[in-house]
């Protein structure tokens, strides 16, 4: 009896023993794609699963500032997740914090080096001289522009990059009062607008961005070089402020404090309109919208636009099996990423970027991949670079943008306000 | 017998238990660690430091935390007396033998059961500057087109309006529960003595609706201090703070800021005053009480 007790616990261990051998290593991967983005990146997690069985990911996705507090919650309790996407100016913070892995050895293991990668991504992957992320996509601003109103207004639409002036002349060849005016014309009623030229975001934090790129166009950035106080020269703020200021004040080609600039596209009300690439599957969506992009104008005397970008990072708190896999994981997604331009996103790696070419409306932001500016990367990027109503980027967009107030006046108290952050 | 007696004492507490545990696990302690954090600087992942008093003393030097305060103050001065006055009105509407009532009733209490971000969305649609169905209605009336939610003088009556629209219907019920309680008994006697229709309403349906309309108040000022999703979705607080309130601003301290000792100390104000709202109802409803 004994004995054959013995045999049954000996038998039931090693059936255990087998079945939890016989279990993939889980592997828990959260990002913020609550959009279409979010079901091409569950079918390239469903591919990595289907072709390694020793291993199974589980996507977790919510919208981004819930998923960094659940992060940081999470860390603070040793359950990090083996791997986070964010954006590469979020690195800094997160990698400042002490959360996040140095991964530079692993990407040089894998045999990946700068030159497979847009620049503006892989710099995206650093903080304190080490890199912490895996570059995945760029995403940055274009126009969108309504195949029918350009043909209708007998407008050919450009394919790369134009000047302000062109830019300019076509947004008020777009823009349409009741009696069918333009705008300088003689009798032109800006109070009754029926249609307009360009939709730009003035009422939340992409009226900063907007700004942003024409200043970096100046050639000029918004931090100082140690990024501990602004430090552009206010003359060319003004500049780049008045441009914007003026497409919804002098021209009337923009309309003033658009609450939904992506709905007033879709339904044809603009003709164009600045936005990234995470629109396209709304665009596909919109029925009977026929619809392209070519890259925002060049307003002053370099290439520039606002870009950000999604990077692959490996969160600490976490054992060697774990992070091996994690590894892995992240290197077959940056190998796979072409699938990734399906979401809009424009893959960071070079020889995925080339199947986005293939796709409808990826003109305007593969050309101006090589162009993004990021916001400057720092420890304190939640608070200076917020998109909170409070934020003062946000607040000087709405003061200049949708008030009409003197840009000197507004610009020096943004400056302020974000000295008085970067010092706290 | 008598220990068995003894032992029957405890089986209503056992009962409470399950409750107990849940309150005090979810809702006391976190408020009292709340409390704790509140005197700390603390972004969660690091050492929280403590600091005192120091937030609260920042808190009422702070520009956006006072234009917070009084945005909700303006809110509440928006809403309460729509709220409590229009609930009644079409409480004693609905409350009439007329056909359709019950229909009625469903129309006015259906838009709160939805969501509130779905809220903001359908009143983002419709107050849009350009080409929102209100401003298109207001243009055959021969007003030029209102920007609605990016004005700073119309974004925070913009979102009041849709707040009433979407919890009238609360209070109607409330009310109209109030009103289904009182005699028609009463009514009818001083409509016999001559009364008209508003001494009855003045003398008769108020008085006895005294203890309905304190709580309605009260659970309106509470709820109207507490705004935050239409806000968030409609106008994110914008335009140039015109309608950030102090639930919201609680919010992007703690949450986008991980300013978790400052966002604690906001949250203590927040506290504060809606006790202080509850002390005021228990006053009232104890001096009801006492004249009755």
């Amino acid at each position: 009896m004994r004995f054959k007790t013995m045999l049954l616990v000996v038998v039931a261990v090693l059936v255990f023993g087998a079945l939890s051998m016989a279990q993939p290593l889980q592997l828990a991967f959260w990002g913020g794609w609550t959009g279409p983005d979010g079901n091409v990146m569950r079918q390239l997690v469903a591919e990595y699963n289907s072709t390694h069985p020793n291993v199974h990911v589980t996507l977790t996705t919510m919208q981004w500032t819930p998923l960094f507090t659940k992060f940081l919650v999470s860390s603070r309790g040793g359950q990090s997740p083996n791997i986070l996407a964010m954006h590469g100016p979020d690195v800094p913070e997160f990698a400042s914090y002490g959360l996040l892995t140095p991964i530079g050895n692993v990407i040089k293991a894998a045999g990946f080096t700068a030159k497979d990668f847009a620049p503006a991504a892989w710099n995206g992957t650093f903080y304190d001289e080490k890199q912490y992320a895996f570059p995945l996509d760029l995403h940055m601003n274009s126009i969108y522009y309504n195949k029918k109103l350009f043909e209708k207004a007998g407008i050919t639409p450009p394919t790369g990059w134009i000047s302000g002036k062109e830019f300019l002349n076509m947004a008020i060849k777009l823009t349409i009062d009741k009696n069918g005016k333009h705008p300088g014309e003689l009798g032109f009623d800006p109070n009754n607008i029926v249609q307009y030229g360009i939709a730009l975001y003035s009422l939340n934090w992409h009226g900063f961005l907007e700004w942003y790129e024409l200043l970096r166009q100046e050639g000029y950035d918004f931090l100082n070089p140690s990024m501990d106080k602004v430090g552009y020269p206010l003359e060319a703020g003004e500049k780049a402020w008045k441009w914007l200021q003026d497409l919804f004040f002098k021209y009337h080609v923009a309309p003033v404090g658009a609450n939904s600039p992506l709905q007033d596209f879709l339904i044809g009300k603009t003709a164009m309109l600045e936005d990234g690439p995470w629109e396209i599957p709304a665009m596909k969506a919109q029925k009977g919208l026929e619809w392209g992009t070519f890259p925002i104008p060049q307003v002053f005397a370099h290439k520039a636009v606002w870009g950000s970008g999604h990077v692959l990072t490996i969160p600490v708190h976490q054992d060697k099996a774990h992070m091996k896999a994690a590894e892995d994981f992240v290197i077959w997604l940056v190998k796979h990423s072409d699938k990734w331009a399906l979401s809009g996103n424009i893959p960071a790696y070079n020889p995925a970027r080339k199947y986005a070419s293939s796709l409808v409306g990826r003109n305007g932001f593969l050309k101006s991949a090589e162009y993004v500016a990021m916001l400057p990367r720092i420890p304190k990027e939640s608070q200076v670079f917020s998109s909170a109503s409070v934020s003062p980027i946000v607040v000087a967009g709405q003061n200049i943008l949708v008030r009409n107030q003197d840009i000197m006046s507004v610009m020096k108290w943004m400056n302020q306000q974000i000295d008085m952050i970067l010092a706290q | 017998m008598k220990s068995k007696k003894k032992s029957y004492k405890w089986v209503p507490y056992l009962f409470l238990i399950p409750y107990l545990i849940a309150f005090f696990a979810f809702r006391f302690g976190p408020s009292i660690a709340g409390f704790f954090i509140s005197l700390t600087r603390w972004n969660i992942v690091g050492q929280a430091k403590f600091v005192g008093f120091t937030n609260f003393v920042e808190l009422f030097k702070d520009p956006n935390f006072i234009k917070s305060l009084v945005n909700t103050l303006y809110f509440m001065l928006l809403t309460v007396p729509s709220l409590v006055i229009g609930g009644l009105l079409i409480a004693m509407l609905v409350d009439q033998p007329l056909k359709g009532r019950m229909a009625a009733r469903t129309f006015v209490f259906m838009p709160y059961v939805i969501m509130s971000t779905v809220v903001g969305v359908i009143w983002l649609w419709i107050f849009d500057t350009h080409f929102g169905i209100l401003n298109y209605y207001l243009g055959f009336l021969g007003i030029k087109p209102i920007a609605w939610l990016s004005s700073i003088n119309w974004a925070m009556p913009a979102v009041a309006i849709a707040t009433v629209w979407w919890t009238i219907g609360f209070n109607m019920i409330l009310f109209l529960a109030g009103l289904q309680d009182i005699p028609n008994e009463l009514k009818e006697a001083a409509r016999i003595d001559g009364a008209s229709s508003w001494q009855v309403f003045w003398n008769v349906t108020l008085p006895l609706l005294t203890p309905t309309t304190i709580v309605v108040v009260m659970l309106t000022l509470i709820n109207t201090f507490q705004v935050f999703a239409q806000v968030y979705v409609m106008t994110g607080g914008g335009p140039s703070l015109a309608t950030l309130t102090v639930v919201q601003y609680m919010y992007v301290q703690s949450f986008q800021y991980y300013r978790l000792g400052y966002g604690s100390a906001i949250a203590y104000v927040i506290f504060m005053f809606l006790v202080a709202f509850i002390l005021i109802e228990k006053k009232f409803l104890k001096r009801f009480g006492d004249e009755n």
